[in-house]
């Protein structure tokens, strides 16, 4: 009992990264409609940078900083140089940009860094936390509070304040809320911005979770978080999230557990072609 | 010629062969898919499986590995092509994952060891191989160019690349989207057959990493390289995604980087490809021969 | 009684978008050979009903009836096949290909429908020739050879009904054909129509600027927020106190409008 609900604190851990993968993925396609797998290519190059950053100076805090500040730059030159310019051809074109872009990212870390796995081996600062005879390690503690901080941060912001509102507006029409006074531009820039940040502190905390950093870290998730957000229905910011933290468990648990003579890597899509054929709109998409 | 340049273009060849494919599926009917590489792989592996274990000669394993793998491209086809096109991208790039995971667990499919010992093709007694497969492969080509080619100057063709212009228009003048989308894609997915058939007897052994999400994105950029939805596009694409490799052959280290940032560039400035509409090629060609055909 | 030289019978239809009732047990009769006119203010349901009829959207409720034969629930290329044509109010002309293969495309709906025949080569000097008819007819023949995305919308209007007309329709559906338009287009669109029911093609148009309408139509049914306002000719129509409310009481000035959206 006790190594089950280990287990799926394990699972919900593993789940919390790949929700927070998969935020800055459903937060774009929501606005651009562009399936941004460049995405898990500022995954890859925020871990390596919060890598370097730690290596130099030992702060973890100045790590995760400097990774976010500068993964959102990297992102915002993505969306201006390559998508915005590329929105008025079919979804493809975009799509196979950012196909491009991300070989070229993985391939710049392994040219940069070097193709062997990098070690953070360090615990995050936070208490080990105690149920009978359930012990929740310091970093699982630290990726529970993270990710629960940065979820409940982005509701807030996407439900209760104004930028949330021009937010939706957009991702609803982007020249109707212009018309209303909606700086479209700009909202797609923070949305390019608070998804990269996340995506930086989702690679950082991959590396500590796992211990390790390298070039192809972002392959598995780059596709997988595709499969999430259909199965958290396009463009459904809380069903991507959702769907991530099932993912999770389940496949924690199904490994765990179950003998099932397939990879756990392709639980993902098969849960995907499964929805689809159920629920074309996806579990939490609206409408049909 | 060296034995190296025929293996080479061996391997053109057969790529050309299975781009075509993808280029009626993606170019002609503009479904977008993203797991074509699982078809070459599902027509690899069933002609490895009836020739090392049916023991059948490649002439009559052919005709039946693109009748398995249209087969099961109308299969799946069937669901994907009722989603959205933004699912279809994410859904066969499901497929293709799923069945490189089939092929690497299944025991049936040898395992991540793959299939080996797969005969060499036999014609009149003769094994072929180097210059003689080269010329089966070039013939194979040749036919799947001149199915391309009729695609475009048939009905069902035109009802394709009218969907892929505008389903709700097109379906409003006659033609049944579901139908005309699998038709394109059998047959899209039969040539891919096609390919991987010749693809494991020209390697005789072959590895579900040989059909992995990586060569489908190459299969793709191939034909968008060339010129998607042009009758010359993807054979232009295989020659030069092909070649690249062995040109970029001092900068081996560099080779994966300068062919993504070669990618991103050409779709960046040059999205309809070297042959398509307004492409500078074109231009340039129309200004120095006006009155020569420009296909489609 | 319903009567008997109905080619198109609508009875009590809707079309419910979740909450929304686009359409909400709406009737009428469309008869052979006639022009009816279906009005209404932004929004009123025309467009939604006119997507059912073609196959696009399947009713919430309510029957249609084309030629006595039940066609709710079909698709639109079913629909097609089965004599109604249609076009866009925001046009969709088959931007890549040129005006002469956007009519072919509509002549080949004979070959759609199996394998064998659509396996046959289309561009032929037959088809040619029945293309370049029914250009005539629209008065695109010098653009046959263009690409119909350069098109200026008054062109695409008339190519999208050239498209229609190409099905051999009993039936044409006309989204907004004006709209649009300037001042003499508009009157070249009307002979065109009027050509066409000569021919003894009934048809059914959407239109906004009542002034045309007015003109055209034999009887008019209007629309309200889902709902039939009223029916009769335009006449009647005119004069109806409860229709120049809800074109008044809303936009204003729609009737008067020449142009309009």
């Amino acid at each position: 009992m006790y190594l089950f609900i280990e287990q799926s604190l394990n699972g919900l851990a593993v789940g919390s990264i790949y929700a927070l993968i998969t935020l800055g993925l459903a937060l774009v396609y929501g606005i651009l409609g562009v399936l941004h797998v460049a995405h898990a290519g500022i995954y890859t190059v925020g871990a390596y940078i919060g890598y370097g950053v730690y290596a130099c100076t030992g702060s973890l805090v100045m790590a995760i900083l400097v990774g976010m500040v500068a993964c959102s730059c990297l992102g915002v030159l993505i969306e201006r140089f390559i998508y915005f310019p590329l929105l008025k051809f079919p979804p493809y074109v975009p799509l196979i940009s950012s196909i491009a872009l991300f070989m070229g990212m993985e391939e710049f870390c392994r040219l940069v860094a070097g193709p062997s796995v990098r070690t953070f081996s360090l615990e995050l600062p936070f208490p080990e936390l105690k149920f009978l005879d359930i012990v929740i390690s310091p970093t699982l503690t630290g990726i529970f509070a993270i990710s629960a901080t940065i979820f409940l941060v982005l509701w807030f912001i996407t439900t209760k304040t104004e930028l949330g509102l021009a937010m939706r507006a957009t991702s609803q029409d982007m020249d109707i809320a212009s018309s209303v006074g909606i700086d479209g531009h700009r909202i797609i820039d923070i949305i390019f911005i608070l998804g990269s940040a996340i995506a930086a502190v989702a690679g950082i905390l991959v590396g500590i979770y796992y211990n390790e950093v390298y070039p192809a870290m972002g392959t598995v998730p780059a596709y997988k978080s595709l499969a999430l957000i259909v199965v958290g229905g396009l463009g459904s910011v809380q069903g991507a999230v959702i769907a991530a933290l099932l993912l999770g468990i389940a496949e924690t648990l199904l490994i765990g557990y179950a003998n099932i003579p397939l990879p756990r890597d392709a639980l993902a899509f098969i849960a995907m072609i499964a929805v689809l054929l159920w629920r074309p709109q996806g579990l939490f998409g609206k409408g049909a | 010629m060296s034995s190296y340049v025929i293996t080479v273009s061996i391997f053109i060849v057969i790529q050309a062969i299975v781009a075509y494919g993808l280029n009626i599926i993606v170019g002609y009917a503009g479904q977008i898919s993203l797991g074509h590489a699982a078809f070459f792989g599902i027509g690899a592996y069933s002609a490895a499986l009836l020739s090392t274990r049916a023991g059948m000669v490649f002439w009559v394993a052919a005709p039946l590995v693109m009748l398995i793998t249209g087969g099961i491209g109308l299969i799946l086809g069937l669901p994907s092509l009722r989603v959205r096109a933004d699912f279809l991208a994410i859904t066969t790039i499901g497929i293709n994952f799923i069945v490189e995971a089939l092929f690497l667990y299944v025991p049936f499919f040898g395992g991540a060891l793959g299939i080996g010992g797969i005969p060499r093709v036999r014609f009149m007694g003769l094994r072929l191989f180097g210059t003689s497969y080269l010329g089966l492969c070039l013939l194979c080509l040749g036919a799947v160019i001149l199915v391309s080619w009729w695609f475009t100057k048939c009905w069902a063709g035109l009802a394709c690349m009218a969907l892929g212009e505008d389903e709700t228009a097109a379906s409003s003048m006659g033609i049944s989207p579901v139908r005309f989308k699998l038709l394109a894609f059998v047959i899209g997915t039969a040539m891919a057959g096609l390919g991987g058939a010749l693809y494991a007897h020209q390697m005789r052994f072959i590895a579900p990493s040989d059909f992995g999400f990586p060569v489908s994105v190459m299969i793709l950029s191939l034909i968008v390289l060339g010129g998607m939805g042009t009758l010359w596009g993807p054979l232009i694409g295989a020659i030069i995604l092909g070649a690249l490799p062995e040109i970029f052959r001092p900068f081996t280290e560099y080779r994966m980087l300068l062919y993504g940032v070669i990618l991103l560039i050409m779709i960046r400035f040059q999205p309809s490809g070297l042959l398509g509409e307004d492409s500078i090629i074109r231009k340039i060609l129309k200004k120095y021969w006006t009155g020569g055909n420009d296909e489609k | 009684m319903r009567n008997d030289r109905a080619i198109l019978q609508i009875s009590d239809l809707s079309k419910h978008f979740g909450g929304l009732k686009a359409v909400e047990r709406v009737s009428f009769d469309l008869l052979e050979g006639e022009i009816l006119g279906l009005l209404g203010p932004n929004g009123a349901g025309k467009t939604t009903c006119f997507n059912m009829i073609s196959g696009i959207y399947k009713p919430t409720s309510g029957s249609i009836l084309f030629h006595k034969k039940r066609t709710d629930g079909l698709s639109p290329h079913q629909m097609a096949r089965m004599g109604i044509g249609r076009t866009f109010q925001i046009v969709r002309p088959f931007a890549t290909m040129t005006v002469l293969e956007n009519i072919i495309i509509s002549l080949g709906l004979q070959n759609y429908q199996t394998i064998g025949r659509s396996s046959k080569k289309w561009f032929t000097p037959t088809t040619r020739q029945k293309a370049m008819e029914i250009l005539e007819q629209v008065s695109l023949c010098g653009l046959a050879f263009k690409k119909a995305g350069i098109l200026p919308l008054g062109d695409l209007r008339r190519l999208e009904i050239g498209r229609a007309l190409a099905l051999k329709p009993e039936l044409l559906l006309l989204d907004e054909s004006f709209s649009g338009l300037r001042h003499e287009k508009i009157s070249e669109m009307e002979k065109l129509i009027l050509s066409l029911v000569k021919k003894g093609i009934s048809v059914l148009l959407i239109e906004h600027n009542m002034k045309v309408a007015m003109k055209l139509c034999h009887r008019v049914v209007v629309l309200d927020h889902g709902r039939k306002l009223a029916e009769g000719t335009p006449e009647d129509i005119a004069s109806d106190t409860r229709v120049i409310e809800a074109y008044l009481g809303k936009g204003g000035s729609a009737y008067y409008a020449t142009s309009s959206e």
